[in-house]
């Protein structure tokens, strides 16, 4: 008896929803010190080739092309932070966003390795393969009282679901350690950081590639959810509504831009025909949060505030 | 075959270089980048287009059209984009780069919903005049678009280092309170400098228009990117750099498309980018200061 309410439609938008909070999470992190990075769409790229290119090609397990993936990503972040970090706000941005482009050109032109503008196809999808796999070990999804479509979507979505609170949870432990307290310092002001003795450098190195193996590791999880990957999908645009998460949401506290995140992936499936004009209603949002509350929806203030009214509540 | 090649280089680079004149003013008054300037070009363009194509007027009326357009939507983002930010002290200065960013993302798509995604042609009158000098062909549009980019880099040069609002405008670049306490209006200047820097991105439509024969909202993008890379490689805020910067440019593209891999073309720009911000972040004709970082 199949569970009807469980509709493999709202599971995938639940599943790219998850997938645009890591994505969230990732530019969080370089916000964090006070970077603006606009690469974010290129490391995802990487992330996702990578993965989807180890597992069509050379028939790498999911699990391990998905780490690999985060891992060249961060190793990308890393070779691109440490020179560009020298470099203050603005010129960071556009390098990085120059960063994007190129990894973008190369997507398109590579053809041999990437497929060029057509991009990747038949990249095993998370829930066909576990489905597969549970097949041979005798287990059919009708047993839990689910259809196939059902267990796949739903499979994916639980997969997304464990991974990105694992990734919430370090960084919102990561805001009490060291690190997390010089990356507070950082931003606050560099210069005073550096006088108290923190290794400025270092810590943006270690926060710019953060930052970007969390894209990687979107970018992968994505090219195994949608079974589909081509250059378009990590264009400019998908930069900029990565950092529409963070500014919508709010760049102060991880838990704002996981709340953009999710905000503006469920509003144009809230209300259908904002789908039509979503990216300008993105540039409104852009201008308007600069205006009135650029720090964003949610503010460390806001959710002291939420924290303490709760402990009102519940004495 | 190398001259013609060189004399193409020249024409895009002289357009690249108006397009990144558009940026270089901005950034030396106000020091921000205006991410929207790509795409009032490309509104620039489209108003072009409809003039020449569309409603038939000859070229020049078509570049006072697109002028006008572009300088009235400059106003209107200095008036909404940018002037609510100045006012508020303490604001970050990655807050006029994401709010401009917005205003770009808006437009781009505003002109996808009005004029779609397809490509529209751009009909010069004069398109299929040559001349021809020895074994080298050269287009009438390409001497037109040399000739009205030359005029224009002259035009700014002259008027910004001979005329009183010019020296108004040097002043509030180099330090906007001094300027204010001398008696420039500085607010006045800022509105004005975003106004030239968008008309001169209307000019840069219509040139691109001729150029390449047709536009579609995409080329704000592209073209914008391309500018940014230029006003690096030539240094932020140096008129001199925004220029020479976009001749190489301009050369580089069409050799490497001539000789080279012609996929990567658009990438070049960011390869450059990349490389000069490592080698001498100041840019070719920038200065470096105090701190050593940009």
């Amino acid at each position: 008896m199949p569970v009807e309410w469980l509709n493999p439609y709202h599971l995938q938008v639940g599943s790219f929803l998850l997938i645009n909070v890591l994505l969230g999470v990732s530019i969080y992190i370089t916000l964090s010190t006070g970077q603006l990075s606009l690469g974010n769409a290129g490391f995802m790229c990487i992330g996702a080739y990578t993965a989807a290119l180890l597992s069509t090609k050379c028939g790498l397990p999911i699990p391990a092309g998905i780490a690999l993936g985060a891992v060249l990503a961060g190793s990308a972040g890393v070779l691109v932070g440490l020179p560009s970090l020298r470099l203050s706000g603005v010129y960071l941005a556009i390098a990085t966003l120059g960063f994007g482009e190129v990894i973008r050109a190369v997507a398109v032109n590579w053809e041999t390795l990437t497929g060029g503008a057509v991009g990747v196809a038949a990249v095993p999808q998370m829930g066909r393969v576990l489905l597969a796999n549970l097949a041979d070990a005798g287990f059919a999804p009708g047993d839990a009282g689910l259809r196939p479509n059902q267990f796949i979507a739903l499979s994916v979505f639980l997969i997304l679901l464990a991974v990105t609170a694992l990734v919430i949870a370090f960084f919102l432990r990561l805001d009490r350690t060291r690190v997390g307290r010089a990356y507070a310092a950082i931003r606050l002001d560099e210069k005073a950081a550096e006088a108290m003795g923190i290794p400025v450098t270092y810590y943006k190195v270690l926060a710019f590639s953060q930052g970007a193996m969390v894209s990687g590791l979107a970018g992968a999880l994505f090219a195994h959810s949608t079974s589909y990957i081509s250059p378009e999908d990590f264009t400019y645009h998908r930069a900029v509504e990565i950092l529409v998460y963070a500014v919508f949401g709010g760049s102060g506290h991880l838990l704002g831009s996981v709340f953009g995140a999710a905000a503006l992936t469920l509003l144009p499936e809230a209300l259908r025909f904002v789908s039509d004009y979503r990216h300008m209603l993105y540039g409104l949002l852009l201008v308007l949060m600069m205006i009135y509350r650029p720090q964003g929806v949610i503010d460390p203030p806001l959710l002291r505030r939420l924290h303490r009214a709760r402990a009102e509540e519940a004495p | 075959m190398f001259l013609e090649q060189a004399i193409n280089g020249i024409t895009l680079g002289g357009i690249y270089a108006i397009v990144a004149l558009g940026y270089t003013l901005v950034f030396g008054v106000l020091g921000i980048i205006n991410m929207a300037h790509g795409e009032i070009f490309m509104f620039g363009a489209f108003v072009g287009m409809l003039l020449v194509s569309k409603a038939g007027v000859p070229l020049p009326v078509a570049f006072l059209g697109a002028i006008a357009a572009a300088a009235s939507m400059g106003l209107l983002l200095d008036r909404f984009a940018l002037r609510p930010l100045r006012k508020r002290p303490g604001a970050s200065h990655l807050a006029s780069l994401i709010s401009t960013i917005g205003v770009s993302i808006l437009l781009e798509n505003a002109a996808h919903r009005i004029f779609g995604a397809g490509n529209h042609l751009f009909e010069t009158p004069f398109s299929d005049i040559r001349f021809q000098a020895g074994s080298v062909t050269v287009y009438l549009v390409q001497a037109a678009i040399l000739g009205i980019s030359l005029l224009m880099m002259a035009g700014l040069s002259l008027w910004l280092s001979r005329t009183r609002a010019g020296k108004a405008l040097r002043a509030t670049a180099e330090n906007l309170e001094t300027a204010g306490l001398l008696g420039v209006d500085t607010n006045r200047m800022i509105t004005a400098t975003v106004v030239i820097a968008s008309a001169m991105g209307g000019v840069a439509g219509v040139l691109v228009g001729m150029a390449f024969n047709f536009i579609n909202n995409r080329i704000g993008l592209s073209m914008g990117l391309k500018g940014l890379a230029i006003i690096i490689f030539g240094g932020m805020g140096s008129v001199y750099g925004a220029m020479a910067g976009g001749l190489i440019l301009g050369l580089s593209e069409t050799f490497v498309v001539a000789y080279g891999p012609a996929g990567y073309r658009d990438a070049i720009a960011f390869v450059t980018i990349i490389v000069v911000l490592l080698v001498r972040p100041q840019g070719l004709f920038g200065q470096a200061v105090s701190d050593g970082k940009p």
